[in-house]
């Protein structure tokens, strides 16, 4: 019913530990780590803030497709399946290197890797970049 | 970084250059402050009289883009002073000679021509950078975003070289990251050149080993850079652009260029949190769940790797990126198949030396720094203990140029860019909280208060900024913490969206950073 | 104290309790409950302090009909009292399981196992206010030196609101320091000393010297000194000992706004 969940705040480069406080699969609050080695018990005004944009209502909820300039929610499968042969066709006529990729500063190791493994492997392409530049 | 966040501490003299610390890095920013009451020596260098600035033994405030005058102005003195580490120096670095000959010609008095930096206070900061030792030197974009950005980067290495401060507890060159897994990404080969673990993609040995562990050929010339596709794009080569996570439209330089570049894709997927400017164009957009909602793994600007646990289910339909990436890949007929990030991390371990030790329970709640490359390694707190990576350090003397663009009579200010302590980056994920919202609802543009006086505006009218590329329009900020004659606005703001002043020709010829920190504008006050 | 926690789950006398468990080398809180008793050896007393009565007064303001045990020490009995006397919580809502340690002078008996004197920087001693000092060391400042040095505390500040985010006893739904008109937003450090002069002033009556704000803050202000001073004044003008019982009436400033509803003001968007 509750719990604390430690974690890493997601805003700036320094990655400070925090805990999330969950009640019945919400998110309540953020906490700074006492013991964390990077922060030490502290935080700044974005850390203590973490969970709104989280559970912000302007999140997406629902895969999106644009018909005739305006979106539709639609199902995964749909979604995927027209990004899948859509991309292959672009592929297919124009070669892999029109396909581009900006993976990001703001996902997981994991993420990133799978990505950028998705352009080399998949699509057939090093155009793979990120905003870090920016 | 080269050093770790906690070794800030004991540094003798930490030196700021183009970092507002307290506000983009505020946890390093208390680390700088315990130091400073330690004993050591705080040196700020910025062209803003920044919080930090309040708490230093030094604080100079040069002219934007004259970075690297300054630090070769640095390096002249402690040359001519005697205070180069000359053991450092013969044992571990070449191409000392070029260096000396390079920065002979700045003298205190070119370097105040150039930059404003007076005689007396270069001298100051020269000295007590060289002989407070261990020195630990932090920067961020204000060295990066210039199209000398590379060159500035050489530069504060070449000071840290020169007095010896590499590979010593709390000493190094530590470069503080802006977003949370910048540096996860580029360890993550989210670059056009190489694989995970800057393993070259040009190298046949890696490409060979990637081929195998991917089982398909792999491309071997190193692909686009972000500001190329965008090129690529306007001339219609690039028909599909597939984005995670980032907002380019707000945060490229050059609106108006970059609007038409994306007009001309024939598939724009948007893979984010929110219908961002960027998500709005899109053809697809794939919703993802946050941070929170997922298990994974983030490394910190001192390269420790740290795990994220998932505390909610995912919002409404959203999916974590990494399964969004699974299904889409197998839609492509390449199927992946993971059960969980952790299966992910262990099949990019195996194949990344750096992270080859790590497993998500060695890595617990505090982490462990890369290089680690092994099951029993204790991870590496700071680099370049014995060697470079390239065997020498290399001293690259590099001669002073200025930015793309000065003002003029037409444009007579500078303009420059940059956050603010409640926001981050193009605004979200912070816009979206009512609590960092509150702090700072609207974008502004900063002033000086002379500047104010002249133009008849007060705290809050409306301003009209103009650059070659454009206008936008914003309320006044009147601070004293901007020099007259200079300009800031924050980039967090799409309805002040910064990047229709800013200049996306200028960029770096290496590393292909546009000059976002200068750009020459006009102001006035908007008249209705 | 494990039984004792047993007792209570077992029999009803609490529905959750929140104590502390060791995950991957750190002590975190954890609620323990009926359902997962088998977890009661994994119980500990942690090093690290938690303001777990902040934590269950924020359940209890989704769940009003729960009873919640927490592990507490003197400051966590303390809050609890100050936060009834705020009808933040009726009576009896929070248990606590007593494991003692303060140092706080509001209770004089025993030494605290977490606040342990921090050593401060030279640089600090000589500009700033020292951390360990007593109101009475800091009183023999003069003026002039006890401005600048608080000034220069102060211009630390990132303003976090980490000192109010932490703090047991401030539930306030809006915030002093969230009022544009009283202090200026959007920019660093936030008014000097306004900013925390308000927060000085509204902790009369109410902070019960647990010291977390301190802990929490990223630069090291003596933030407890500083609330200790002002408590001080309300204690020998008008008699009132903060957090002493739960039955004293609410103790108010002139001016100060607590809303009367009891309803605080953390609640998630
Ligand atoms: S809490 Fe603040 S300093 Fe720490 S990682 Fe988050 S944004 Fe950065
Ligand atoms: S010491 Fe600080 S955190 Fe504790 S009650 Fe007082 S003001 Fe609140
Ligand atoms: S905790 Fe410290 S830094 Fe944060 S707002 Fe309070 S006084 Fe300022």
């Amino acid at each position: 019913m509750y719990r604390l969940v430690p974690s890493v705040c997601s805003y700036c480069g320094t990655g400070c530990g925090v805990l999330f406080e969950v009640l019945d699969g919400q998110l309540l609050k953020t906490l700074p780590l006492k013991t964390h080695p990077v922060n030490q018990g502290k935080l700044c005004i974005k850390g203590w803030n973490l969970h709104e944009f989280v559970n912000s209502r302007m999140r997406l909820q629902s895969p999106l497709l644009k018909v005739n300039g305006r979106f539709h929610d639609v199902t995964w499968n749909r979604a995927l399946q027209f990004t899948a042969e859509k991309l292959k066709g672009i592929i297919e006529k124009y070669g892999p290197d029109s396909v581009g990729v900006l993976v990001s500063a703001k996902i997981t190791n994991e993420e990133n890797y799978l990505l950028q493994k998705f352009a080399r492997a998949v699509v057939g392409t090093n155009n793979v970049d990120h905003c870090a530049r920016l | 970084m080269t050093n770790s966040i906690a070794e800030i501490e004991d540094a003798a003299c930490v030196f700021i250059i183009g970092s507002n610390t307290s506000t983009s890095h505020p946890l390093i920013a208390r680390r700088v402050l315990r130091a400073k009451e330690k004993g050591a020596k705080l040196l700020v260098a910025d062209p803003r009289a920044i919080q930090m600035s309040h708490f230093a033994d030094v604080a100079v405030n040069q002219r934007l883009g004259s970075d690297v005058a300054l630090l070769n102005g640095m390096m002249h003195l402690i040359l001519k002073n005697g205070w180069e580490d000359r053991d450092f120096i013969k044992a571990r670095t070449e191409g000392f000679e070029e260096l000396k000959e390079t920065v002979a010609a700045y003298t205190p008095q070119r370097v105040q021509e150039i930059s404003g930096v007076s005689p007396a206070d270069l001298e100051k900061m020269s000295e007590i950078y060289a002989t407070r030792r261990p020195a630990t030197l932090l920067y961020t974009m204000g060295i990066t975003q210039h199209t000398t950005g590379v060159d500035n980067v050489k530069s504060v290495c070449n000071l840290a070289m020169l007095t010896g401060n590499v590979g010593v507890a709390s000493s190094g060159v530590n470069p503080l990251r802006g977003q949370n897994n910048v540096q996860g990404a580029c360890d993550m080969g989210g670059l056009p050149n190489v694989f995970p673990g800057y393993q070259q993609v040009a190298n046949p040995e890696a490409n060979a080993k990637f081929t195998k562990a991917w089982g398909r050929p792999l491309p071997d010339k190193p692909g686009r850079t972000l500001p190329d596709m965008i090129t690529a794009m306007s001339e219609g080569k690039l028909k599909a652009l597939y984005v995670i996570g980032e907002n380019p439209k707000l945060s490229d330089p050059d609106a108006n260029h970059l609007k038409h570049a994306f007009n001309n894709l024939e598939l724009l997927i948007v893979q984010d949190l929110f219908l961002s400017e960027t998500a709005q164009g899109a053809h697809v957009v794939l919703p993802a769940a946050s941070s929170a909602e997922k298990d994974g793994t983030f490394t910190n600007t001192e390269r420790r790797c740290m795990r994220l646990r998932q505390a909610i289910k995912p919002l409404g339909n959203c999916l974590p990126d990494w399964e969004i990436a699974s299904r889409l890949a197998t839609a492509m007929g390449y199927p992946m198949s993971y059960r969980n990030a952790e299966e992910i991390f262990r099949e990019m371990a195996a194949l990344t030396p750096s992270y080859a030790g790590m497993s998500y329970e060695r890595l617990g709640i505090d982490g462990l720094h890369w290089p680690c490359p092994t099951a029993d390694h204790p991870g590496t707190k700071f680099l370049h203990p014995v060697q470079f990576t390239r065997g020498l350090g290399k001293f690259h003397a590099v001669q002073y140029q200025d930015p793309r663009e000065l003002p003029d009579a037409e444009y007579p200010y500078y303009l420059t860019t940059g956050r603010m302590f409640a926001h981050y980056h193009t605004g979200t994920m912070t816009r979206v909280s009512p609590a960092l919202d509150r702090e700072q609802p609207t974008g502004y543009v900063e002033i000086n208060p002379q500047d104010a006086f002249k133009l008849k505006v007060r705290e809050g009218e409306v301003l009209v900024i103009s650059s070659p590329r454009g206008r936008i329009e914003a309320p006044a900020k009147i601070s004293p913490e901007m020099l007259p004659g200079n300009l800031f606005l924050p980039i967090h703001f799409g309805e002040n969206p910064t990047n229709v002043l800013t200049n996306s020709e200028a960029l770096d010829p290496l590393a292909k950073i546009p000059e976002f920190k200068v750009s020459k504008a006009r102001v006035e006050k908007l008249v209705e | 104290m494990k039984d004792k926690v047993r007792d209570w789950l077992e029999t009803g006398k609490v529905d959750l309790f929140l104590g502390y468990k060791q995950v991957d080398g750190h002590p975190l809180p954890h609620a323990f409950s009926k359902e997962n008793l088998a977890e009661l050896g994994e119980l500990i007393v942690s090093p690290a302090r938690y303001a777990l009565e902040k934590l269950a007064t924020e359940i209890l303001a989704i769940k009003p009909a729960l009873k919640i045990g927490i592990l507490g020490r003197d400051c966590n009995q303390r809050a609890v009292n100050v936060l009834t006397v705020h009808q933040q919580i009726s009576p009896g809502q929070i248990q606590i399981l007593e494991v003692n340690c303060c140092p706080s002078p509001l209770r004089k008996h025993a030494a605290c196992s977490t606040l342990q004197p921090q050593t401060y920087g030279a640089v600090k001693l000589e500009l700033g206010v020292d951390n360990n000092m007593s109101v009475a060391q800091m009183d023999q400042f003069d003026q002039e030196s006890l401005y600048s040095r608080w000034m220069y505390e102060f211009q630390k500040c990132l303003k976090c609101y980490g000192c109010r985010d932490i703090c047991p006893v401030c539930f306030c739904k809006e915030c002093s320091l969230e009022n544009n008109d009283l202090v200026a937003t959007g920019g660093l450090p936030p008014e000097v000393p306004l900013f925390h002069l308000i927060r000085a002033v509204h902790m009369a009556g109410r902070c019960v010297d647990c010291g977390l704000c301190e802990e929490a803050c990223p630069v090291d202000i003596p933030l407890r000194l500083l609330y200790r001073k002002v408590n001080g004044i309300v204690k020998d003008l008008f008699g009132y000992e903060t957090g002493g019982s739960h039955e004293q009436p609410p103790f108010s400033l002139l001016g100060e706004s607590t809303p009367p509803e009891a309803e605080p003001h953390s609640k998630a968007v």
